[in-house]
């Protein structure tokens, strides 16, 4: 579904990734992990052309991204739930995650929005609450089910663990495992490694830009643990 | 707090301001004081243009492309009256759609900028538009502007007097408080995604440039209603009516009337012309006036004279309800 092949991402002077290939398959899901500054978010932000790629190709569904603005690869079906979350804070929840679905038609969108209560009830109980006063991990949820509003084909996760307690990275796998059985293909990154591989069924170990292992989660434990304490 | 409804066709701020237009229309049957009439007139004007900044605020956008696009409505007007017809729905018609339709290509060319570079492009705009006004004298009469501007009319009824002039501008001022509230409902949702995240934004989906290009081109004929209004209050087209720096003063009646809301327009350009007039007579010191009113609002109120009118009111309601809260904890002890 995903085919990202010899990426080489730049800012300035800086190389952020150096000739990266990464595939991810329909249906599965694939971990990025690696230590903070090693590329993971770059190569999201690259998918997704927030930023442009100095060299290589990205092919989703078999058609090549690089001319295709932000807007337009997200309506060819890629979600994205960004690092941080970054909600909009003074739209409600409901609008958050109905901003997830501008392309849909009005019969589409309150499709997503009753399937989206039921996978997250949290949204309908918080609906008219102003997202920007939700806790760390409600805005988590708020992200992920904006960034599935829109029945994406290949869901990005930017560190969706990112700063939140353990009860929450619990509630946060739980949704994650909710989107897998709907059939979601994934592409996630993720520092902390251990709770991030219970949910992939495929990872690459990131290091200075550049793959350094990868394969089936069983393969790439060890190494994608060493680098969750770098 | 809860976020803002969604549904929601016309709220109570939508309501008040149209209230306001037809309280503004019913004036000259309440009193014939010129002066009351003259500034009534200047508000209507000054919340047209105010309505124009709104909307680009709303999307983050701080233009200084409005008196441009005053002169082009007013200029067009004034051309339209002399030798179309003086009929106001044709005036008024042309009036928005002339600045409404140069506004299209031209913000094509500049809504990708942003900041700072998109501030700078729309005040050199302005300028360059005022020096083609005075350097086209063929079209727009160039230092001499255009005058002699017959009255307009409506149903073989002229409006020469000035309390009829003040009705056109009221019945404009309807017209634009109509467009620009239907504008921020309709687009709310990706208004308010724009403003606070515009690549966000664009990663869900969002194709930024439409909504930026719409709400550009609308706030261009808002402007353009303003200018048709100007042009016949003062009875003549003068490029000196439509200086670039008169874009400060709309800026500053959005801004301290609150960006949140479409009261916020109309308050602000209320307070500040009419505070304009009574100090007029201290005129060199008005610009002395609305900076410490701008660094008033941006170090107080950020929301504005309605924004914190607002959180005063929420304010008010909650406290009732912590009390009845407290006094019921106090009788279960």
């Amino acid at each position: 579904m995903l085919e990202i092949d010899r990426l080489e991402v730049r800012y300035g002077g800086i190389t952020a990734l150096r000739g990266i290939s990464i595939e991810v398959k329909e249906g599965e899901t694939v971990l990025l992990v690696g230590a903070n500054g090693a590329g993971k978010s770059s190569l999201i932000n690259a998918v997704m052309g927030l930023v442009p790629a100095e060299s290589g190709t990205i092919r989703f569904a078999n058609a090549d991204l690089s001319s295709l603005s932000c807007d337009r690869r997200a309506r060819a079906g890629i979600g994205y739930a960004p690092e941080g979350r970054r909600v909009f804070p003074s739209l409600s929840v409901t609008d958050n995650v109905l901003a997830g679905a501008f392309g849909l038609g009005r019969a589409r969108q309150s499709e997503a929005l009753s399937w989206l209560h039921e996978s997250f009830p949290l949204l309908a109980e918080r609906g008219n609450q102003l997202a920007g006063q939700l806790s760390g991990g409600e805005q988590q949820i708020v992200a992920l089910a904006r960034a599935m509003a829109s029945f994406p084909k290949l869901l990005l996760l930017d560190e969706p663990f990112l700063g939140l307690a353990p009860v929450w990275i619990a509630r946060i796998s739980e949704a994650i495992r909710a989107m897998q059985r709907l059939g979601t293909t994934i592409l996630m990154t993720e520092q902390m490694a251990r709770p991030a591989l219970k949910l992939a069924t495929r990872g690459y170990v990131i290091r200075g830009g550049e793959v350094r292992r990868s394969g089936p989660v069983a393969e790439i434990r060890d190494l994608a643990l060493a680098d969750e304490y770098l | 707090m809860t976020g803002r409804r969604r549904g929601r066709l016309v709220g109570a701020a939508e309501i008040t301001a149209l209230l306001l237009c037809v309280v503004a229309f019913a004036t000259p049957w309440l009193t014939h004081n010129l002066f009351v009439l003259s500034v009534i007139n200047q508000i209507l004007i000054a919340t047209m243009a105010a309505y124009s900044v709104h909307v680009m605020l709303r999307m983050n956008l701080l233009s200084f492309a409005v008196p441009a696009f005053m002169a082009m409505g007013g200029f067009a007007g004034a051309l339209v009256a002399k030798h179309g017809g003086t009929n106001v729905l044709l005036v008024g018609g042309v009036s928005f759609l002339v600045p409404a339709l140069i506004a299209l290509p031209l913000g094509i060319l500049i809504l990708r900028l942003r900041g700072v570079y998109f501030v700078l492009v729309t005040y050199i705009f302005s300028e360059i538009l005022q020096l083609l006004l005075f350097e086209t004298p063929h079209l727009t009469g160039g230092s001499n502007g255009i005058s002699g501007i017959p009255a307009a009319t409506f149903l073989a009824q002229s409006f020469s007097s000035s309390a009829a002039v003040l009705q056109i501008a009221a019945g404009l001022a309807l017209v634009a408080t109509v467009v620009t509230a239907a504008l921020c409902q309709w687009c709310e949702q990706p208004f308010a995604a724009i403003d606070e995240n515009e690549t966000l934004a664009a990663s869900l989906g969002l194709v930024i440039w439409r909504f930026k290009a719409l709400g550009f081109v609308v706030a261009a004929g808002l402007a353009g209603l303003a200018g048709l209004s100007l042009v016949l209050m003062l009875l003549t087209a003068h490029p000196s009516s439509f200086s670039p720096l008169s874009s400060v003063n709309y800026i500053t009646y959005a801004i301290v009337g609150g960006r949140a809301s479409i009261l916020g327009p109309a308050v602000g350009s209320a307070l500040l012309v009419f505070a304009g007039n009574i100090f007029s007579s201290q005129g060199e010191y008005s610009p002395g006036f609305f900076g410490v009113l701008i660094l008033l609002v941006v170090f107080i109120a950020r929301g504005g004279i309605t924004g914190a009118v607002h959180t005063l009111w929420s304010r008010r309601r909650k406290q009732p309800a912590s009390l009845a809260a407290s006094t019921k904890l106090q009788d279960l002890a």
